[in-house]
């Protein structure tokens, strides 16, 4: 015992404005094994390998590797240890060949110091076949499938003779015969002796294929137990950790009208024949793992993404397809999962923000009544509490709570009849997300209807009234707010 | 707490002199200051006149090209355009003798060349600076084409059209900066205050927020093309008077001299920031300095290689205070 011990580390902590996203935890990693790292999203295993991978620097902790103390202070610290994270956005040029990208960091030279193009094909080939895997290492990158393009990487981690590698939820966009050949190459990696820290949030991949698990949640350290030692209800009752049902308390239930109804709606990429009906005042939670379709799903609704047949009526009037200006007039807002690149104008000021889709209600002729919109921009930032120094603060000063509720602000002004919300609390700390679910049911009992997609179970299940369930583009169940278990859903996601 | 402050600090400074240009108003002092000292004909009636005649044209064409970059777009064809569009402003005015005939025709053509810019953006996508870029090259090679590199002058006998870019109220004040300040007050207020000039900001500071908030991204960019050639138009106008002739040869150059002054005054290349105000003294500077060297004898060469330096320092400059910040 202990002889086989490749990574500890202790105590570790780390912390953004307004989150700790670490706190305190300990992971042994051995040689030779499978680890596997679960938790919600927001748990803290991003920002865990991204501390590994070098791209965050702890505040406090030690990370031992091979029983020496080490400092990983960029991404090429921890290269140089021999640790390899795989994220789940592949870091691969794609207009080079396989072997360039395997040999990225460290191209074989000859004596002159030019690339030795040959030894590089080579040792490209012997790597990709010691894997299992024939592909020509000429090959451009692009050209691959997701799957292959991770065998690149993991390629590439054994090129650097990696000890650790570290797979970020490896199987999202796989389908199953690729996930048993990534499995058969991982259990290939175990006999080199290499150890594998595995984050993921599907728990029968935990069982299949990995011998320990750690549980993580709300940046806390909750459980590390041998997998023979425990099961999945377990699992589940540690990543999940609280009574769910008294979390968010809806105050208003109670349904009028259909407002949205959704028919028979496909896209050439994800969705397959999704029909939907919500009503006034009512909250429909959208559950899907990665890669469900639930984004898109908001972005077909809203007319950002092309679709190939179906149709969207709000209050019996069929949108037009594809116009978002279209949208917003027929009272639908959209609030999209990414803040920062779909939601916010950063540079722009908070009352700014709030106002921008409004505007012309603050404006005669053209001319905006500053005065006015300043009135009302400052309403909802009292009425929401966000937390500004002034109307005119640049809204990329906020923190992500604040920001998040400069959206809803948004919305709130503009007096929607349906409101979509992806993602609504990703990526934001505790307290303001219960005020976000706090908005959410203001929502709802001023009438509006609200989709909320959410791959949180929590939150999906405090906040909603109603449950849809989609996987690979297809809604695949719905369940009443009271019939609903985490399993039940869990199973639709899955299927 | 100690952001806070800060942004109190600011606010304050922005209270008293109602801008957020500060710094850079503060640059245009140091240096007026200095010309002032060193050259006995700087800081004389008769210079600073020239220099508002001077930044008049690049001016006018500042504003325009201002609210391209804003939405977040470039074109980068306005110095051709400049020679292009003074051919029908002299042909037709030569032909009938008449001073608006001309220069309806040449803000027509101007608009035109905005509107196929525009199109080939927004509708088949194609990047702004190669769009431009293209339409740089075709233009000067038409002004070829047509001129024959010969100058075509100006034989109407139009008072007007002498006045326009020679003429002096009170013997001060050029009417050319009179436009000047009319079209920049004008849009100043444009973007400051109504929703166009809001959502020229959004565009160009989020395209997918823009979207998603039901602005038409493509219609708003699309305005910002025309604006910014009908307006280089204008300048062109400005420069025919000044020349009394369409010359082959007009506007070289006159691209970079706008980007350039833009840049230094705090307009970001990629959209969504900066003010009219900024490029205003972005262009008053660097008319500052070129006349200021002038009148100090320095050489031309010397004068680029100043003029560049102080581009990039500025630039650099700017890019530290926001690393800071």
């Amino acid at each position: 015992m202990g002889d086989d011990v490749l990574l500890q580390i202790e105590g570790i902590s780390k912390e953004f404005p307004g989150v700790k996203a670490l706190d305190d935890v300990d992971l042994t990693i051995r040689k030779g094994m499978v680890h596997a790292l679960v938790g919600e999203n927001g748990a803290g295993k991003s920002t865990l390998i991204k501390i590994l991978a070098g791209v965050y620097n702890r505040d406090a902790g030690e990370i031992i590797f091979e029983k020496r103390p080490v400092i990983i202070h960029s991404p090429a610290d921890s290269l140089g240890l021999g640790i390899k994270v795989v994220f789940q956005e592949l870091a691969l040029i794609p207009h080079m060949t396989v072997a360039e990208n395997v040999f990225l960091e460290s191209f074989p030279l000859k004596k002159n110091k030019v690339i030795d193009w040959e030894t590089m094909s080579k040792k490209t080939a012997e790597i990709l076949l010691s894997i299992g895997l024939s592909i020509n290492p000429k090959d451009k990158v692009y050209k691959l499938t997701v799957s292959q393009q991770q065998m690149v990487e993991i390629a590439r981690a054994l090129s650097h003779e990696a000890k650790l590698i570290v797979m970020d939820e490896p199987t999202s966009a796989l389908t199953p015969k690729e996930i048993k050949f990534l499995f058969d190459v991982l259990r290939k990696l175990k006999t080199l002796d290499i150890g594998i820290l595995y984050v993921t949030h599907k728990l029968e991949e935990v069982f299949e294929l990995c011998d320990r698990v750690t549980v993580l949640r709300d940046g806390k350290l909750i459980s590390s137990n041998n997998i023979n030692e425990t099961n999945t209800d377990e699992v589940v009752k540690d990543m999940v950790g609280r009574s769910i049902k008294t979390l968010f308390p809806r105050t208003h239930t109670g349904k009028g009208n259909v407002v949205l109804r959704v028919e028979n709606l496909s896209t050439e990429k994800k969705l397959k024949d999704v029909t939907l009906t919500v009503h006034a005042g009512e909250v429909i939670g959208i559950f899907g793992l990665l890669g469900a379709g639930r984004t898109e799903l908001a972005k077909a609704i809203f007319g950002l993404d092309a679709i190939t047949s179906g149709k969207i009526l709000i209050d019996g009037h069929e949108l037009k397809v594809g116009s978002t200006s279209h949208s917003t007039k027929m009272g639908l807002g959209l609030l999209t999962e990414d803040r920062k690149e779909e939601g916010l104008v950063l540079q722009m000021s908070v009352a700014q923000n709030i106002t921008l889709p409004s505007i012309r209600e603050f404006s005669s002729f053209g001319v905006i009544r500053r005065k006015l919109e300043a009135r009302h921009a400052n309403e909802f930032v009292q009425k929401l509490r966000i937390k500004t120094p002034s109307l005119r603060q640049k809204v990329m000063f906020l923190s992500g709570g604040n920001q998040q509720k400069v959206l809803l602000a948004r919305w709130l002004m503009k007096k929607l009849k349906v409101i979509i919300l992806d993602e609504p609390t990703r990526g934001i700390d505790v307290g303001a997300k219960a005020e976000i679910h706090r908005l959410i049911d203001e929502l709802a009992k001023a009438g509006l209807a609200v989709i909320v997609m959410t791959s949180e179970m929590p939150e999906l299940l405090g906040v909603s009234d109603h449950i849809v369930v989609m996987s690979n583009g297809r809604v695949t169940g719905g369940f009443e707010k009271n019939s609903a278990t985490q399993e039940s859903i869990l199973a639709a996601a899955i299927a | 707490m100690e952001q806070k402050i800060e942004n109190n600090r600011i606010s304050i400074i922005r209270r008293i002199f109602g801008v957020s240009e500060f710094g850079l108003l503060v640059s245009l002092v140091i240096i007026f200051t200095f010309f002032s000292i060193s050259s006995k004909y700087f800081f004389t009636v008769k210079n600073i006149s020239n220099i508002l005649g001077q930044i008049s044209l690049p001016l006018i064409a500042a504003v325009g090209f201002s609210i391209l970059l804003i939405s977040g777009e470039v074109d980068i064809s306005i110095g051709s355009l400049q020679a292009v569009v003074a051919l029908p402003l002299l042909i037709i005015m030569n032909a009938t003798g008449s001073f608006l005939l001309g220069v309806l025709a040449a803000l027509l053509l101007g608009a035109t060349i905005g509107i196929i810019n525009g199109l080939l953006v927004t509708k088949l996508k194609i990047n702004s600076l190669i769009t431009t870029l293209g339409m740089y090259y075709t233009l000067r090679g038409t002004v070829y084409l047509i001129t024959k590199k010969v100058a075509i002058a100006d034989d109407s006998g139009s008072e007007i059209f002498f006045l326009i870019g020679n003429g002096k109220l009170y013997h001060f004040l050029p009417y050319s900066a009179i436009l000047m300040f009319v079209i920049l007050l004008f849009f100043i207020y444009i973007m400051k205050n109504t929703t166009y000039g809001r959502r020229i900001y959004a565009v160009g500071g989020n395209a997918e927020v823009a979207r998603v908030m039901g602005i038409n991204v493509e219609k708003i960019k699309f305005s910002a093309f025309i604006l910014c050639s009908t307006l280089a138009s204008m300048s062109a106008i400005l420069l025919a008077s000044r020349l009394g002739s369409a010359n082959h040869l007009a506007g070289q150059g006159f691209e970079f001299q706008v980007v350039a002054a833009v840049i230094l005054g705090g307009v970001s290349l990629s959209g969504g920031i900066g003010t009219l105000l900024g490029a205003f003294v972005g262009v008053f500077i660097i008319g500052i300095i070129q006349n200021g060297l002038g009148m100090m004898n320095v050489y031309t060469m010397w004068q680029l290689i100043i003029t560049g330096s102080i581009i990039i320092m500025a630039v650099a400059i700017d890019e530290l205070k926001k690393r800071h910040e």
